[in-house]
């Protein structure tokens, strides 16, 4: 192949443009993870005692951590088969940045169903014991189905490069790379054409399986429960799957142009950035809109349960988070930042938006766990209330350390940027 | 005024100690009168009654007594004497050593392996819950006077943390007064027919059983309260791991054997710390022929607990009875718990 590398020209140098910016970015997440592990050890030695769950509200913030985390991780998918599957021109350069923020999202969202146990110890028992039945029984096989499809279609879509970086490197380096192509070195035209065609059919059955069983299957856990009427819809597994692609797209566009930016030390393509700000303006108006209908129909219904809820979460005192947060955040604001062309081609001003999004979506999440349980399930018993305690925060902001750690290592190693004539 | 007579309360009569033991051999029956009735040696009988006096007193150990009484019994009682229980084997705190006791002609096996061998056979073949009945309770609100009770007996009976209460009552008034009216509705887990927790268990580890109570494997149980989630009555809850130590001594030394599983002390992260729990009928004691507790202790006799299967049942009748009704009739979960309005 000799011929092939020294045709192809690349310069691959992962990692840091600035290393003074490399230092301050580990020594913030160096901070986080030290704050996490002072909380998780609190956590591990005083229980579940630690948090400020009851039985009334026995779901809190690792819940709504956890279904954010898979719907970042299904919407990011999304937005990669664009590439990989449906092969809309120039999404191509984003493809790998998707994937792998959909793998550690994915990574991070159980650790987060983990910390969540009662029985941390008894994890693996969902997969020696099994109800049919069971929605969440269902997901927790659906969650490690979907890693492997994630895996599976990163290495298709990296391995060409990694072969590549191989064979331009030595010693420890070359064995590195060389284990991650899994021995498949070759990097002809053949070879790429039958990783393409792969890459392709792991997506297409990827995309189901994201969309239906992952993040919609998510949303029928919480859909399933007659006991909790503001989930109990059909409507509301189908937004569930809007605003994961809603926070995913908006994740892969600030990924793209933080990392093109801060790592290639390249310059962001404007085409690129617009055709992602547009595709996030429309899931913005899709999620609005049915987040409206799912509201209006049981407040026209005057079913009381439903009602009291909505006031719940538009009056109670936890409001500001869906006014300024969810209403705010993750729809008007960034509708604004993105209602200009010339700042939809702006890279500074899209990663305002997409960080708005990723922000405010993580108060919708919030809003459909609490909620729900604020109102009794039945007259006569008693009012929830809930705010996470330091220990739910804190572990919390380890858990994410956790995964800004993982994803940084990954960029500053893997060739997550298609190397030379790749671009399309 | 301080006289010997000054500490004769007026009203209560003066007796001393001898007076109230000798009420006592007045009431006790003539030991030789008692066994002339049965066939065994009267003499043999009052013998060893004495000396099992003299062995409480501690003027004879345990095994002089079973030394000098060993034989006589098993010539007398033969194969009756020799299948008996020996009380001494695997007992720590028996007044009999182990050489003693091992020397001795019954030779059966401890009084624990007996015991559970006798309950076994009550049994049948399935173990806990595998009865043919479907158990059910009837609570009659009109004779429900919201006092508690049951609450209170179900956490003694059930030995449930802080935070944790398998039956509540859920107390209401209405109207305005002088025209007010209370509604007490006592909630214990309904142990519904088609139950959602039961449904949306990842790991299968809540369960119906055979007797139609909804069982928890609390050594299955990951803890992710999904049931919680589903509970359409707020039946559930978490063992968050607190306990009643700080207010009673030793509260945590025994557990109560909730679903006939004896779990010993409660400790730190050992189940069911972390898991979900809820009222299972008193699974333990309907096992031993009883009520659950809160039934039994309920004050107007509201609570009523049987057999729905049986159409000669007392439940039976009042859960078909025209006053009866369910909690949440209309979210298709069949309870087995009936109020009567």
């Amino acid at each position: 192949m000799a011929t092939e590398s020294s045709r192809f020209k690349f310069d691959f140098d992962p990692g840091f443009q600035s290393s003074r910016l490399r230092i301050a970015w580990y020594a913030l997440i160096g901070v986080l993870l030290a704050g996490g592990a002072v909380a998780a050890y609190i956590r591990l030695t005083e229980g579940m005692a630690s948090t400020n769950l009851t039985s009334i509200v026995p779901w809190g913030a690792w819940v709504a951590f956890y279904i954010y985390f898979v719907g970042l991780s299904a919407g990011a998918f999304l937005v990669s088969t664009m590439a990989n599957v449906f092969e809309i021109e120039g999404m191509h350069r984003i493809d790998r940045d998707a994937l792998f923020a959909a793998i550690i999202s994915m990574v991070v969202a159980l650790l987060f169903v983990w910390i969540d146990l009662g029985r941390m110890d008894r994890m693996y028992f969902p997969f020696i014991w099994r109800q049919l039945t069971s929605a969440l029984s269902w997901e927790v096989h659906a969650y490690v189905a979907y890693i492997g499809i994630l895996v599976t279609e990163l290495y298709f879509s990296m391995r060409i490069d990694l072969a590549r970086v191989a064979d331009r490197a030595s010693g420890l380096r070359e064995r590195f790379y060389t284990a991650l192509t899994l021995g498949r070195d070759d990097t002809s035209e053949a070879s790429q054409a039958f990783d393409r065609r792969w890459l392709k059919r792991a997506g297409i059955l990827g995309i189901p399986l994201a969309i239906f069983t992952v993040h919609g299957g998510t949303g029928v856990l919480f859909a399933v429960s007659k006991a909790r009427p503001y989930w109990n819809s059909g409507l509301f597994p189908v937004i569930f799957v809007i605003s994961a692609l809603l926070s995913g797209t908006a994740l892969v566009m600030m990924i793209y142009v933080l990392r093109t930016k801060l790592f290639d030390g390249e310059s962001v393509d404007p085409a690129l950035l617009d055709r992602l700000a547009q595709l996030l303006i429309g899931f913005i108006i899709i999620d609005a809109a049915l987040t409206a209908i799912e509201a209006f129909i049981p407040l026209a219904s005057l079913h009381p349960h439903e009602i009291e809820t909505w006031q719940v979460i538009m009056y109670g005192p936890m409001s500001w988070s869906f006014w300024w947060f969810m209403v705010g955040l993750s729809w008007v604001f960034p509708m604004v930042l993105l209602s200009k062309k010339s700042w939809r081609r702006t890279p500074s001003v899209m990663v305002l938006a997409g960080l708005s999004v990723v922000i405010g979506i993580i108060a919708v999440r919030f809003n459909i766990v609490i909620p729900a349980q604020i109102l009794p399930v039945m007259e006569g018993l008693p009012h929830g209330s809930y705010f996470p305690t330091l220990v739910e925060w804190g572990s919390s902001i380890g858990i994410m350390a956790v995964g800004l750690l993982l994803y940084t290592l990954g960029a500053e190693t893997l060739p997550l940027t298609p190397l030379g004539g790749d671009h399309e | 005024m301080s006289s010997a007579d000054g500490d004769v309360l007026p009203g209560v009569p003066s007796v001393g100690r001898e007076d109230l033991d000798s009420m006592v051999d007045a009431e006790t029956t003539d030991p030789r009168e008692e066994l002339a009735d049965v066939d065994a040696d009267t003499e043999l009988g009052v013998e060893m009654a004495e000396d099992a006096k003299r062995v409480a007193r501690g003027e004879l150990t345990g095994d002089e007594y079973w030394a000098k009484h060993d034989a006589a019994a098993a010539a007398e009682f033969g194969d009756a004497y020799r299948e008996t229980p020996n009380p001494a084997v695997d007992a720590g705190d028996q007044t009999v050593s182990t050489e003693a006791a091992e020397s001795m002609q019954c030779t059966v096996g401890s009084m624990d392996t007996v015991a559970a061998e006798t309950a076994q056979t009550d049994d049948g073949e399935g173990g806990i819950g595998a009865g043919d009945e479907k158990w059910g309770m009837v609570i009659d609100l009109q004779k429900c006077v919201g006092c508690d009770s049951c609450t209170v007996a179900c956490k003694a009976e059930n030995r449930t943390p802080p935070g944790v209460s398998y039956n509540v009552v859920m107390e209401e008034e209405h109207g305005e007064f002088p025209n007010t009216s209370r509604t007490n509705v006592p909630k214990p887990c309904m142990q519904c027919e088609n139950p959602p927790c039961v449904q949306v268990c990842p790991v299968s580890a809540t369960y119906k059983m055979d007797d139609g109570v909804v069982n928890i494997d609390y050594d299955r149980c990951i803890g992710c309260r999904y049931c919680m989630i589903a509970c359409p009555y707020g039946a559930r809850y978490f063992d968050f791991g607190e306990n009643y130590d700080d207010e009673v001594d030793e509260a945590s030394e025994i557990t109560s054997p909730e679903y006939g599983v004896d779990r010993g002390k409660r400790e730190e992260k050992k189940s069911p710390v972390g898991n979900v729990r809820k009222c299972s009928f008193c699974t333990h004691r309907l096992e031993r022929g009883e009520e659950p507790a809160c039934v039994e202790t309920c004050v107007g006799d509201a609570r009523n607990m049987g057999d729905l299967d049986n159409p000669d049942s007392e439940v039976a009748a009042m859960a078909d009875s025209n006053r009866a009704f369910q909690l949440k009739e209309d979210e298709g979960t069949d309870p087995n718990v009936y109020y009567l309005k």
